[in-house]
């Protein structure tokens, strides 16, 4: 079954003052989302990213090192989840029930492409 | 690092009861005059569970975990404050330094009493004289009850930047008199303990005006003034009035789910459900009765708690002690006399004389300017007047009462009550 990269894309601005309460209900929303995935036996893997910009290296041969394209951006790539899904539609659904979509966010779904499976 | 995925381990409420703790803990650590430094460090330390557990997963001690990060939080800020020229910032930054900043399991007792004491001390520091009594309940709320501007702003009815302003006055004011976090001795505690209790009550009044279907954040309000009660009353710094506040307000909400019916409707204290009631607050209650009853001084919250008390122990609506609670109300109107306290007492004289010496006992307090927005005064009036049988002054009454401000529900009774009076 091919696997899924949900790319998860959050404001860490908007939660400025929201208050506690608010915050662990959030938060016990990811947690179901995040236990489901793992009941249903699609999870492979997930990660936070630091929180940070990152690098980004371009060019030929002697790469030049900047910072991360999203400093400008208010929204920043916050971490990834690797699902098995049948195929994008099922790895959508998956996504639709990421809280962070409630929360002004975005999720970006990609999938691994099966090439690199094969293995 | 254990980690648990299941949901199921976040305590009801932790990120709510742990900031108003972390809060205190570094408000100690940094002093008074950084609170709003403590405040963001905790903030930032929620945000930082909100990104990183959905990903890894609930550390197997949530509550540590909070405090480690908020207090490197605060480290940084204060390290920041220091580069940015700010004077006088060594003391704190040390003191961080040395802070145990691990609650290490929830067995260690002696660290947990710590957090009682940090807590109970905030308390008392938002309830000091110098700020006004407005000020204490919103900052009380916000620095130890884990509320949010904008969820005071909806427990009170007002707007988000009155309360910001109230709390950013307040934290100056904390400032520029050198406001001490620290547990005051002898006259000053007595006083700053009176601040405390008056804070609480306001609080607690303030939620249970609310009516099921409004916001429930202002029955978060109940919650809340019951567990700063408690905590005041499990403290060195307990007084007979503590438990007699703790006490009336166990009574009181224990009764908050049987005020209305299923439809949404209002039901008066004698018609409700005693079923409902919750046995355990009522059980509550009686213990903290039990215990105010040690002191010497009687206090208007012990004779509020006695009248509580008189209707939790009627089994039944027809079954309430009337004559006892007169008894407590004329003591009442002795001890702090106040136009509503006389509704009240009014409301029982109509049980025991009927509703003409009711309306006697009322016809002083009909031009008192502190009701004039009061719906309850012509609704009572309106009430009685029904039983009589004017039916016209009644329905003047309620028309009036409509006119003031009152809950959805109310509004409905009201409504109701002005259409039997036209009907009959």
């Amino acid at each position: 079954m091919p696997s899924y990269m949900l790319l998860i894309y959050d404001n860490p601005a908007n939660w400025a003052s929201v208050s506690p309460e608010d915050m662990q209900k959030a938060l016990e929303k990811y947690m179901a989302w995040g236990g489901k995935l793992r009941s249903s036996g699609a999870y492979l893997a997930s990660h936070k990213l630091a929180d940070d910009v990152g690098k980004v290296m371009r060019g030929r041969g002697q790469a030049r090192v900047t910072d991360g394209p999203y400093s400008e951006t208010k929204e920043i790539l916050g971490g990834y989840f690797l699902v098995k899904a049948a195929n994008y539609n099922e790895a959508v659904e998956y996504a639709r029930g990421c809280p962070s979509l409630e929360f002004g966010g975005t999720v970006e779904v990609r999938q691994v492409d099966p090439m690199t499976e094969a293995a | 690092m254990n980690l648990v995925a299941s949901p199921e381990v976040l305590v009801d409420h932790l990120f709510r009861s742990r900031a108003g703790q972390m809060v205190s803990y570094l408000t100690r650590l940094l002093g008074p005059e950084h609170l709003d430094l403590a405040e963001e460090a905790v903030q930032e330390a929620l945000l930082k569970a909100l990104q990183n557990w959905p990903y890894a997963g609930v550390p197997e001690n949530p509550a540590g975990w909070l405090f480690r990060v908020a207090r490197n939080a605060a480290l940084d800020a204060i390290r920041h404050r220091t580069m940015a020229g700010e004077k006088n910032t060594e003391f704190a930054t040390q003191r961080l330094r040395d802070a145990e900043a691990v609650v290490k399991d929830k067995s260690d007792d002696r660290l947990e009493e710590q957090l009682r004491d940090d807590e109970l001390q905030m308390v008392l520091m938002c309830c000091h004289p110098a700020l006004s009594s407005e000020a204490r309940v919103a900052l009380s709320l916000k620095t130890v009850g884990g509320f949010s501007t904008r969820e005071i702003a909806r427990a009170f009815l007002s707007d988000e930047r009155t309360i910001a302003q109230r709390l950013v006055r307040a934290k100056r004011q904390i400032r520029e008199s050198s406001i001490a976090f620290e547990l005051p001795g002898g006259d000053d505690l007595a006083l700053r303990l009176e601040s405390a209790l008056a804070v609480i009550y306001l609080m607690f009044n303030e939620g249970y005006a609310a009516q099921s279907g409004e916001d429930l954040v202002r029955h978060d309000l109940c919650g809340e003034a019951l567990r700063l009660g408690q905590l005041l009353a499990g403290s060195s710094v307990c007084t007979p009035q503590v438990d007699a506040l703790v006490a009336l307000m166990a009574f009181q909400a224990a009764r908050l789910a049987a005020r209305v019916d299923a439809s949404g409707e209002l039901v008066l204290l004698e018609d409700q459900d005693r079923a409902q009631w919750d046995r355990g607050l009522i059980a509550l209650g009686f213990r903290y009765f039990a215990r105010c009853a040690a002191g010497r001084q009687i206090s208007s919250y012990h004779v509020q708690a006695a009248i509580a008390a008189t209707h939790a122990r009627a089994t039944t609506g027809g079954d309430i002690h009337w004559q006892t609670i007169l008894e407590l109300y004329d003591q009442l109107m002795d001890l702090s006399p106040s136009p509503i306290v006389a509704l009240n007492r009014a409301v029982v004289i109509a049980k025991l004389q009927g509703p003409e010496a009711a309306l006697g006992a009322l016809r002083p307090f009909l031009e008192d300017s502190s009701l004039r927005n009061y719906y309850l005064l012509p609704a009572v009036r309106g009430n009685l007047l029904l039983e009589i049988g004017d039916r016209e002054a009644a329905a003047d009454c309620f028309r009036q009462a409509l006119e003031r401000p009152c809950s959805e529900p109310e509004k409905r009774f009201l409504q109701r009550k002005l259409k039997e009076c036209e009907q009959l």
